[in-house]
């Protein structure tokens, strides 16, 4: 139960004894697009957040962005080169883990491995000299909370990966912590038991009243548990918001690309603005813009300008005519039950079009091959402007 | 010959046989030229000495009996011998635990406040000793010269086993545990009683038992820093009893030759006396080694 906020958190790590002699003056060295300057690789930068008392955030971004280095600073374990970061409005930077009242799922699990599940999750507690009683209290209670009641006396080799990953989330919520932090504690879990313990997650955040701090680089997880989910890349926060928020309005390319699938088409396009009217052009097809999206870009005073155009899978219209409509030639159709994926090909570009499989009018619409050509276009209320630079033009 | 081998190919399954055949042999063999020795010094030190150096004791003992072995157990110089080694032995195991697991452990953190200097602190001594007179000035201004402290503290620590150690700790420890322990609420100390150790049987095990044969076989500090005959340990003793037999002239009736014949039988017996217990000791710790302690608490 805690407010956290993350004042301009920066994390360099040092460059290591050897790697130091063979970096050329001026001559900046690339370790997977992250920044480095003279005093060592820039992991995380410029990160700021407030979260608010018991809100759920979720962190999310490929390998390498820097999602686990951020929460390993919140818990303690790894020291802020930058920034300030409260938590209940106290700094915590030169806090002891210990002293910070976080508790942390591992992917790992990172279960003591010579105590029961009793006393992995009692550990804690019994730190923190709680009476004997409430220990057993609290204890079982969690363990009711997360059903692994019946393997209490079981040295965790003796468990499943499902069952251990209920153990460490047991032995994180047995204290009530202010912040509980997860760094992908699914993503040892085959598919069918993520699935499930995600669903258990969302169970377990109505039960217990705790901040959630959650990282993962699969966007289901983000979408589905967070209030709020944080994409990151290279170190730097690409846009915070709802997940709804997000997947509708992407700040600018990597967020359009990386939440959704499949994946965001683009297109080279064309923003125009004719009478005060702004509308987009993209291979033959002119398409205006919706009111909301008019008042945005004038509000700004957007020129017109050469754009990437960004319209999701199923957000494609398949046009009975051609006329105003973009030519795609299918190269693969994938029947999906309710709808049809067209994997196609517009001017050398990929395209994927999602469509139901009966139009409204109970026509059918699977009868395109490989080879046929779709004519598409789509709403004026859905596509995606993004600038030279890959920002959306509307924020 | 050719047959054989024909129908042996026609099998397919020659080259796998083959390769056991050979493996069976050659292991057989190594293991005869461990086992064969220890062999020897027993029905050595039961046969007949004259029998051994005329080399008719190949197999089996020939005339069989216990002369060394009751020469040697009769006299009460072996058992005090016998006493001090125990007390040596278990006082550098203990000693020498509480020195190297924490101080492996230490080493073995990345974060140590100057680590490179412990690092070179304990390295060169590893490969230049100050030599002998300086280590007995050394000793001689302890006060410890003549007394058990000479045999004990020297052999506390073992730059050697310190590094087996450390590494054990950056190998076998996952660094996920000790993070989870601190934020579970453990202090440093806390972390390494209540996580470390119990996860360190394996290596306490072993160093235990490195430390237990060392000091147990060792007779040289003892030999220069002891003078006092009650202090010595087995081996010491053994070793005077040995030179004293092949030595002296017996006052008791046997001649030079008997002296001689016994001297070589006691060789034997000693050889036995001393590594007995040892032998006895390795089935217990022997299951440590292999004992993989971390199974199950992390998802590899
Ligand atoms: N101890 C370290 N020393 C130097 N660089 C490090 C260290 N730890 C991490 N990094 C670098 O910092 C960057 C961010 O690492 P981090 O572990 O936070 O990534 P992540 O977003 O959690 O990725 P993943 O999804 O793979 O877990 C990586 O590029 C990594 O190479
Ligand atoms: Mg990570």
């Amino acid at each position: 139960m805690a407010a956290l906020s993350l004042k301009n958190i920066q994390k360099i790590y040092p460059h290591s004894g050897q790697s130091k002699p063979r970096k050329k003056k001026g001559e900046p060295e690339k370790k997977s697009n992250l920044q480095v300057t003279a005093q060592g690789v820039i992991a995380v930068q410029a990160f700021n957040l407030d979260i608010a008392d018991k809100e759920f955030i979720v962190l999310v971004g490929p390998s390498g962005c820097g999602k686990s280095t951020t929460l390993r600073m919140v818990a303690g374990l790894e020291e802020i080169s930058g920034g300030e970061l409260y938590i209940d409005g106290k700094l915590m930077n030169d806090v002891e883990p210990k002293n910070r009242d976080i508790a942390m799922v591992f992917q790992s699990y990172a279960l003591y491995p010579h105590m029961t599940v009793y006393e992995n999750m009692a550990f804690p507690l019994k730190l923190r000299k709680a009476p004997k009683d409430e220990i057993d209290r609290r204890v079982k209670e969690a363990a009711a909370i997360l059903d692994i009641t019946q393997y209490l006396d079981r040295k965790p080799k003796a468990l499943s990966g499902g069952q251990r990953q209920r153990v460490a989330i047991g032995r994180a919520i047995v204290r009530e912590p202010k912040v509980l932090l997860m760094d992908e504690p699914l993503s040892n879990l085959d598919a069918k038991l993520r699935n499930q313990m995600r669903a258990e997650i969302i169970k377990l955040r109505q039960k217990i009243n705790t901040t959630f701090m959650y990282v993962t680089h699969d966007q289901t997880e983000a979408m589905t548990l967070g209030d709020r989910i944080v994409i990151m890349k290279d170190g730097w926060i690409q846009q915070i918001g709802t997940p709804q928020e997000v997947f509708d309005h992407p700040a600018n390319l990597f967020v359009a690309g990386f939440i959704g699938m499949p994946q965001m088409n683009f297109f080279d396009a064309r923003l125009l603005c004719e009478g005060g009217k702004y509308s987009v052009s993209a291979g033959g097809c002119t398409v205006e813009l919706s009111p909301e999206k008019q008042a945005n870009l004038a509000a700004k005073k957007v020129p017109a300008q050469d754009i990437t155009l960004g319209v999701r899978p199923s957000h494609m219209v398949l046009s009975g005519q051609h006329g105003n409509t973009l030519t795609a030639v299918v190269e693969v159709s994938e029947l999906m039950g309710s709808e049809v994926h067209f994997h196609a090909n517009a001017g050398g570009k990929d395209v994927v079009v999602i469509v139901p499989t009966m139009n409204a009018d109970g026509g059918r619409v699977d009868s395109f091959r490989s080879g046929d050509k779709l004519n598409l276009t789509f709403s004026g209320s859905v596509c995606h402007i993004f600038g030279q630079d890959g920002k959306n033009l509307e924020f | 010959m050719q047959r054989v081998s024909k129908a042996a190919g026609r099998k397919a399954i020659s080259g796998d046989l083959v390769f056991r055949i050979v493996n069976g042999l050659l292991l057989g063999l190594v293991a005869l030229i461990v086992l064969y020795p220890l062999y020897f010094v027993i029905i050595a030190s039961i046969s007949s000495p004259e029998a051994v150096l005329a080399g008719k004791v190949v197999l089996f003992p020939v005339g069989v009996n216990f002369d060394g072995f009751r020469k040697i157990l009769e006299r009460s110089d072996i058992w005090r011998g016998y006493l001090n080694t125990i007390i040596y032995t278990v006082l550098t195991v203990i000693l020498s635990l509480l020195v190297t697991v924490p101080a492996g452990w230490a080493l073995s953190r990345k974060t140590l406040p100057g680590k490179k200097f412990w690092m070179m602190f304990f390295i060169i001594p590893m490969f230049f000793g100050g030599g002998l007179i300086p280590f007995y000035n050394v000793m001689s201004s302890l006060k410890l010269v003549n007394t058990m402290w000479a045999v004990i503290l020297p052999s506390i620590l073992s730059v050697w086993n310190l590094f087996m150690t450390k590494t054990f700790f950056e190998t076998s420890i996952p660094d996920g545990l000790i993070e989870a322990a601190k934020i579970d609420g453990a202090g440093q100390f806390r972390v390494f009683t209540s996580v470390v150790l119990p996860l360190s049987k394996a290596i306490m095990a072993v160093m235990a038992l490195y430390y237990a044969v060392g000091q147990w076989n060792s007779y040289f500090n003892a030999m220069i820093f002891l003078q006092d005959e009650s202090l010595y340990p087995l081996q010491l003793v053994l070793k005077e009893i040995l030179i004293a037999s092949e030595s002296t002239v017996g006052g008791s009736g046997e001649t030079i030759l008997e002296q001689f014949r016994l001297a070589n039988q006691l060789k034997y017996v000693s050889v036995i006396v001393s590594s007995l217990p040892v032998l006895c000791l390795y089935p217990f710790v022997q299951k440590y080694f292999a004992q993989g302690v971390m199974i199950g608490s992390l998802k590899e």
